[in-house]
């Protein structure tokens, strides 16, 4: 009797997995006094919540999962971030912000390639930085003709939306890496 | 790695030392709360406190109000939340820069949380140095930075070392700098003495035959000396080649780890590769080429010194060109590699792929694709050649206008009897001296600069320390079979804890079942018991003796081991199941084999025991390896045994006899054996559930049953 209990219980999880939610609204997330998100969704409450990007690059603001804090089960999908309220959509950011860094290059000051590293002096969205990179190894990601994953030897990422927007000298600079 | 940096005045004078407080960690925070780069902000931990210091704030959290310390990494960043009072708190976000330094720091507060002040070290090396900023290129010192590194240093070891035969090379090569120099001198003498002088055939046939004689040292020396510096060159690598992988063999599997298996492997093929590439193609004609190109400047002033001087000003002019030339040549030709690759690993997708591209009916889309990359590729080759061939035209241009300079203004000399003809055509051969090295000389320090970074990465490795083990601290020991767990704690990578405080008692000859999903920690558990790895915190003990202390010799001598796949060494199959006591008689490994179940298959093979496996030869199947892998085991007559999935992934009727096999092997053995299929562990004394990197559940298997849990849960599911 009871290992069919168990049984049933594993059937139900499996069936379980098989269903979407989408976080509507209604959903009220709550900042944590540690700085996690808290969730009351359903009529349950949840202590401590994880957002995950399911499109990272291709869509980073849409299809959010917000899963358990142990990120084992999914409570249900943000389809687009910009049709929530102001207060969740910061919230949420902030709380991306705390998972995913990956500095936009809007501008590339200077590349020096020297015995094998390239030096990158540039400005991103996030502040202006420099780093390294192995030009041995792929540390250039092409997402598309025109889109660019930077992996630097501490294993940063950075990305550059359009090379078609970067000036002719930047665009020279960059020629070695496409 | 720095685990504590030097805190700007700023930031000390925030922080109150109290009387026996003392920092122990003190790392940068590059992000601050709205996700950007931030370059003023640290998180310190002294022995009572940790603060977050943000400019000109800074918060502060008791150790003792801390329960743990967890640095989670993100994709790019990461963070260090602490349990404050229970509640669960971000203290800082850090880029992905300092991962593994906040990974060790995490582990760091937890120790001082636990109350012990040991303060945790980091034998990771910084990629990027502190100091310079240039990257690190896998060494524990900076290149740049350092003084033995600098730029000649690994050379200058080199040399040391092969001085002999260096000196050798070093003689050839200036004999043969002296015949090239010499030509030109007797081609004067020939024109001036015989030419312009309608001289005699007897004085003619003597400068054509020192001439004659001059070319044909010059190739006999260049051979002899190209040999030796090849043979020279080819020692030194393979003498490397040899002591890194000794090296390898006694470096612990943690160093291993920490690099990538790539990087190490680069090591011994690529490194020693261009060392010997170096002494064949560049070294050998470095000194005779220094040589020439300064005694020619020489000469060429001596001769003429206008003439030489109107000459030497093209010599920077062709030089900067040469070196604008070849950057853009190494650029635009690196950007046709690319494409290359990207052409040839599309193919290398759509061929490997073909089944899946034909079944959905692709075949187009594919075909645009491919076209699409394979028209880049042609168009930047098409650039590249036109590239090419425009700046050989510049080069060629300006070296012939020396050479017109050369012969307008010389010719002028000689008619104005300031110069004889002989001495112009020696001039010339000169200049056309000259300008062949050029180019030559700019690629030099790039070489050289290569050739010492290859040398660093290798006597990096080689001057690591070895942690010697002291004969005298380790002992034999008879082994008995008890092991004890005593808090041990262990991870691949610093900032990814595998096990956590694992704690068991297993009586000698107890048979173990390890029971857990994929990725928890089973075959962790068991790289420890086979000391592949130590333990990061506590400690595995063996009859009460902690397992460091036992010599690895004795150790390994009574441990057998079957792994889910089980590697065969090429090599025939008897050595193989000898591999395991190279002093077992025929006799023994008869038995073995039989008691293994498998001495049967063996006889049906046409070589029988001789039958040669491996990578290149027979094909044993997965059963059959299986098998000589057990008869490697019991020929050992292990006192500890470990079977990793050793019957998975076999038929049933190969399991059957895999099983017997097992089943007499084990026997009286402290046996530790994981399994997914739970059948598979019906003679364990008794389970163990790792789940969440540490011992969810231990008991026997009614225990367990009755207890509801995980492996209860497990159990039904498989026996539905």
């Amino acid at each position: 009797m009871s290992e069919n209990n168990t049984i049933n219980m594993y059937e139900k999880k499996a069936e379980e997995m098989t269903a979407t939610h989408m976080i509507t609204a209604e959903a009220v997330f709550e900042k944590t006094e540690g700085g996690f998100l808290s969730l009351e969704y359903d009529g349950k409450h949840y202590d401590r919540i994880k957002v995950v990007r399911l499109f990272p690059f291709s869509d980073a603001n849409r299809y959010i999962s917000v899963r358990e804090h142990d990120g084992n089960s999914e409570i249900g999908i943000i389809e687009d971030l910009g049709q929530m309220s102001e207060k969740t959509q910061k919230l949420i950011e902030h709380q991306l912000n705390l998972c995913y860094f990956t500095p936009v290059i809007s501008k590339i000051f200077k590349i020096k390639d020297e015995y094998g590293y390239a030096y990158f002096h540039v400005m991103t969205d996030k502040g202006e930085c420099k780093f390294a990179i192995n030009m041995g190894s792929n540390a250039v990601t092409k997402l598309s003709d025109t889109r660019l994953i930077i992996n630097d030897v501490d294993e940063n990422r950075f990305e550059i939306r359009d090379v078609d927007k970067l000036s002719m000298k930047e665009r020279r600079m960059l020629d070695l890496f496409l | 790695m720095i685990l504590r940096y030097e805190l700007p005045q700023q930031a000390r004078d925030k922080i109150k030392l109290t009387e026996n407080e003392r920092i122990y960690y003190a790392v940068p925070i590059d992000i601050n709360d709205e996700g950007n780069w931030c370059s003023d902000s640290y998180l310190v931990v002294t022995t009572l406190k940790v603060y977050v210091i943000s400019g000109d704030r800074i918060k502060s959290f008791e150790i003792k109000e801390l329960k743990k310390a967890t640095a989670q990494a993100g994709v790019g960043n990461g963070i260090l939340v602490v349990d404050h009072n229970g509640t669960e708190m971000i203290l800082a976000n850090y880029s992905a820069k300092h991962l593994s330094r906040y990974a060790y720091v995490a582990r760091g507060i937890n120790i001082l949380i636990s109350g012990r002040f040991e303060e945790v070290e980091s034998n990771e090396y910084e990629k990027i140095c502190p100091k310079c900023g240039h990257v690190i290129p896998g060494t524990k010192e900076c290149p740049h930075c350092s003084e033995n590194g600098r730029f000649f240093g690994g050379f200058v070891r080199l040399v040391r070392t092969y001085k002999m035969d260096f000196l050798g090379v070093f003689m050839m090569m200036v004999v043969i700098a002296i015949m090239t120099l010499l030509s030109p001198e007797v081609q004067k003498r020939l024109i001036n003495n015989v030419l312009k002088k309608d001289g005699e055939m007897k004085t003619a046939m003597l400068y054509l035959g020192i001439m004659f004689a001059c070319s044909i040292g010059i190739v006999i020396m260049n051979v002899l000396k190209s040999n030796a510096s090849a043979r020279l060159g080819s020692k030194i690598s393979s003498d490397l080649r040899l002591q890194l992988f000794e090296k390898y063999q006694k470096l612990p599997l943690s160093f291993i780890n920490e690099r990538r298996p790539g990087e190490l492997l680069n090591r011994i093929t690529e490194d020693t590769k261009y060392i010997s590439g170096f002494m064949a193609d560049i070294f050998c004609n470095l000194f005779a080429i220094l040589f020439i190109f300064i005694w020619d400047v020489i000469f060429m002033l001596i001769l003429n010194v206008k003439l030489a001087l109107m000459t030497l000003i093209l010599v920077p002019i062709v030089a900067v060109l040469m070196v604008r030339f070849q950057k853009t040549i190494g650029r635009i030709y690196h950007l046709q590699f690319k494409k290359n690759d990207d052409v040839a690993s599309d193919l290398q997708d759509v061929l490997s792929g073909m089944r899946v591209v034909k079944s959905y009916g692709n075949e187009e889309a594919e075909s645009s694709r491919f076209k699409h990359l394979s028209d880049g590729l042609s168009l930047i080759q098409k650039r590249n050649d036109r590239y090419w061939a425009f700046t050989d035209l510049v080069i060629s241009a300006l070296m012939g206008m020396g050479l017109v300079i050369v012969v307008y203004f010389g010719g002028r000399d000689v008619f104005g009897q300031k110069m004889s003809a002989g001495e112009l055509y020696q001039f010339v051969a000169y200049t056309l001296l000259l300008f062949q090295y050029v180019g030559w000389l700019d690629r030099l320090p790039r070489d050289f600069s290569r050739l010492t970074s290859c040398l660093d990465r290798i006597y990096d490795i080689l001057g690591q320390d070895v942690k010697e083990e002291d004969p005298k601290a380790l002992t034999d020991l008879d082994i008995k079979g008890e092991i004890t767990f005593d808090h041990a704690t262990f991870g691949y990578k610093s900032y990814q804890p595998v096990l956590s405080d694992i704690n068991a008692v297993i009586k000698p000859g107890e048979m173990i079942g390890i029971v857990g999903a994929s990725g928890t920690g089973k075959s962790t558990l068991i790289n420890l018991l086979m000391r592949l790895y130590e333990t990061d915190d506590g400690r595995i003990l063996v009859d009460g003796v902690d397992m460091k202390n036992i010599s690895r010799n004795s150790y390994h001598s009574q441990l057998g081991v079957v792994l889910q796949e089980t590697f065969l060494f090429s090599g025939t199959i008897i050595d193989n199941i000898r591999f395991s006591r190279p002093d077992a008689t025929i006799d023994e490994i008869i038995r073995a084999a039989k008691l293994a179940n498998a001495h049967d298959f063996v006889s049906k093979l046409p070589d029988g025991y001789n039958t040669y496996v491996g990578e290149k030869g027979y094909t044993l199947s997965g059963g059959e390896r299986q098998r000589i892998a057990i008869a490697r085991a019991i020929l050992t007559d292990p006192k500890i045994l470990i079977l990793d999935e050793a019957t998975a992934s076999l038929d049933t009727e190969s399991e059957f006899m895999i099983q017997t096999a097992l089943d007499r092997l084990t026997n009286g053995k402290t046996t530790f054996a994981i399994a997914h299929r739970l059948s598979t562990l019906k003679n364990a004394d008794r389970i163990m559930v790792i789940d969440g990197h540490s011992i969810a559940e231990i008991g026997t298997h009614s225990e367990l049953l009755n207890n509801k849990g995980i492996y209860y849960n497990l159990f039904t599911a498989q026996t539905r």
